[in-house]
């Protein structure tokens, strides 16, 4: 059912990189281990001998961690203009090389019961990077669950306080799980991390303009998942309306993300689907509403010098007019993965 | 009684012999090799018209080989052969590719020879196919009946079709069963090929991996569909011609439309693909996913002729 409506929507979408993404999306994903800064990595040397190397560091030009200086990535030769754009520090994730197919192994728990590594898609890690968050920042990650970006988040060691929320309340379950598997105990205190599952869209009304960084990481039709998986798949005849709606929800919660935002602050929309009513449609939605509704003005923060900077990794679509996308690709099957990143001027 | 196809190169002594047909012709040529020589020797294979130095080759190679017996009735196979209507070059060609046929006895060998007769190798293709593919003879009658049964019986291929198959494929009479099977179905339930493209392109030259492979690339890709239960496909599909008889570069470049760098990993994914659901399924049950439907093809594995196809939609 999926296939049949992705061929359908995408063919047109993305025209003659279609067949390439397709057959990247029905074959193997690839995945990157998230480095756990809390556990002792003695996983990590075992890795590095197999060729894994971190892609936060190998991309193309250093990133600027240093968060108290204007930061420029400098890159080794090339007319690319000097870039603006900070990334979130401390994050360290490995791959395998291009067309390199070996997987990894489940990660092992220290002494102290903590696991090395996370396995996720790489390119998941890329809205945390753009999110740039900074040290003592307060930032709230509206649909965290099943905590993969909120334990990016936490890597980075940055945050002083994180409020991660999820509608639903099996979720936050797994979620709490996952952050207690690879975080001491000290560090997720009530101070520091609050665990919520709130409707996410009713955010404004519960804070508004409270979070230095806000990430809205919505529930989208999860492509990828959605070929595979027969079990409860989202094109199914019984989710037709849930499915039609998605854009509008998805609007709602970046809305109520911006609201929760505080001026100056940025906001990172992100999805794991190619299709544009769902990423540049909404972001321009949810913009327009900001401002009708709320008098509030956003700036759409460029993500091309990350996308360049990555290229050596990811397969970006090219000519995005907004945001930028991961594509799978046989050769670094990573994503979809969709990004923009907004920052409240009002 | 057919006409043997005589060569011009035979010496003297074996020709006087061959005016009449094939089934008197050779107990007496055997008679008259075994008054006449008993022992291989360099004088012996001269006199069948071998070049001295194809002579000195060939009695190198049956001194070699282990036991009496090869001396013995290596003469009464090689005249087997000539009788066939090879040349001595290619006789020579023939048993340096294929040193087995030296333990064919030649009554086998001529037997042999018979069937693939009667299966439709006419003059001219049974030569060319046994110089080519000499390893053809070394296979025992039986196994070849099976596999000209399954292809006409299972695949429902006709005679003429069976023979084109011996002809341009004749390995497939080596081929496991079950693997042949696998490989039938696939091409005809998947990629809703018939018998005659299927005979057309030779398709029993390649190996089943090699058409899985390019096949399931086209199709992930999305420019190969399977066709519906009206034989229908929204897409045109390419011709198997066109996937199976061009070079790999040719392939993903102009069919499949990708770079190579995608078709090398692509290989090397699926293979992992194959051996896990060899491994969850067992090499009996044979899943053909086709989108939304998937069929599954059970067979048992052992028993051809009681082999029974159902399809679980």
């Amino acid at each position: 059912m999926a296939l049949q409506h992705f061929d359908a929507t995408y063919s047109a979408q993305l025209g003659a990189l279609w067949p390439s993404i397709r057959v990247a999306l029905l074959s193997e994903r690839k995945y990157g281990a998230l480095l756990n800064h809390f556990s002792h990595n003695l996983d990590v040397e075992e890795l590095q001998a197999q060729g894994c190397k971190d892609f936060i560091s190998n991309g193309e030009g250093k990133p600027e961690e240093d968060s108290s200086s204007v930061s420029t990535v400098t890159h080794g030769g090339g007319s690319r203009q000097p870039s603006p754009l900070r990334l979130s520090p401390n994050i360290r994730c490995l791959v395998f090389p291009r067309g390199d197919i070996t997987r990894f192994r489940p990660a092992r728990p220290d002494k102290f019961g903590l696991l090395s590594y996370y396995l996720l898609d790489a390119a998941s890690i890329l809205p945390c990077l753009a999110l740039d968050v900074q040290e003592s920042h307060t930032v709230l990650d509206l649909c965290a669950a099943p905590g993969g970006k909120a334990l990016v988040l936490l890597q980075t060691q940055s945050v002083r306080f994180l409020c991660a929320n999820d509608l639903s309340v099996s979720r936050t379950s797994r979620l709490k799980r996952v952050l207690q598997s690879y975080v001491p105990k000290a560090l997720l205190t009530d101070d520091k991390l609050r665990i919520t599952s709130f409707d996410g869209t009713i955010w404004g009304e519960i804070e508004r303009n409270a979070f230095d960084r806000v990430l809205v990481d919505v529930p989208c039709t999860t492509d990828r998942h959605s070929l595979m998986e027969d079990d409860n798949n989202i094109f199914s005849r019984s989710r037709v309306g849930e499915r039609r709606s998605l854009p509008q929800l998805q609007a709602e919660l970046l809305l109520a993300g911006i609201l929760a935002t505080c001026p100056g602050g940025d906001v990172l929309y992100s999805t794991c689907t190619l299709s544009a009513n769902q990423n540049q449609a909404v972001v321009q939605q949810a913009v327009q509403l900001a401002e009708e509704q709320h008098g509030i003005q956003l700036q759409v923060i460029s993500l091309c010098p990350l996308a360049q900077m990555f290229s050596n990794t990811f397969h970006f679509a090219p000519n995005l007019h907004l945001g930028e996308m991961v594509i799978p690709h046989l050769a670094a099957n990573f994503g979809p993965i969709y990004l923009c990143k907004l920052r409240r001027l009002t | 009684m057919e006409m043997v196809w005589i060569s011009s190169n035979l010496p003297s002594s074996l020709s006087c012999r061959l005016l009449c047909s094939v089934s008197n012709l050779t107990p007496s040529l055997l008679q008259h090799n075994k008054r006449n020589s008993a022992e291989l020797s360099l004088r012996s294979l001269l006199d069948m018209g071998f070049t001295e130095y194809q002579a000195e080759q060939l009695y190198d190679s049956v001194s070699r080989m282990k036991g009496g017996n090869a001396a013995k009735h290596v003469l009464s196979t090689l005249s087997v052969l000539f009788v066939l209507g090879l040349n001595p070059t290619t006789v020579h060609k023939l048993l340096d590719k294929c040193p087995e046929l030296y333990t064919v006895k030649d009554v086998q060998l001529q037997q042999r020879i018979t069937q693939l007769r009667h299966l439709g190798l006419v003059e001219g293709s049974l030569q060319r196919t046994v110089s080519h593919y000499p390893k053809i003879l070394t296979v025992p009658m039986k196994s070849v009946k099976s596999v000209v049964q399954f292809l006409r019986e299972k695949c429902l291929f006709t005679t003429q079709q069976v023979a084109e198959i011996l002809r341009d494929s004749p390995a497939v009479v080596l081929e496991d069963l079950d693997q042949l099977e696998y490989k039938f179905q696939y091409v005809y339930f998947r990629m809703g090929v018939k018998q005659a493209e299927m005979v057309k392109c030779r398709l029993f030259r390649f190996s089943l991996d090699n058409v899985r492979c390019r096949h399931t690339f086209l199709e992930r890709r999305g420019l190969y569909q399977t066709p519906d239960k009206k034989g229908q496909t929204t897409i045109i599909n390419p011709k198997l011609d066109g996937i199976l008889n061009v070079d790999e570069g040719t392939f993903t470049a102009d069919v499949a439309q990708a770079s190579p760098e995608e078709y090398d990993v692509f290989q090397k994914l699926l293979a992992r693909e194959w051996k896990e659901e060899e491994f969850e399924h067992g090499s009996g049950v044979i899943r053909l996913k086709c989108d939304d439907v998937r069929v599954t093809l059970t067979h048992t594995a052992s028993d051809v002729d009681g082999a029974i196809w159902f399809f679980d939609f």
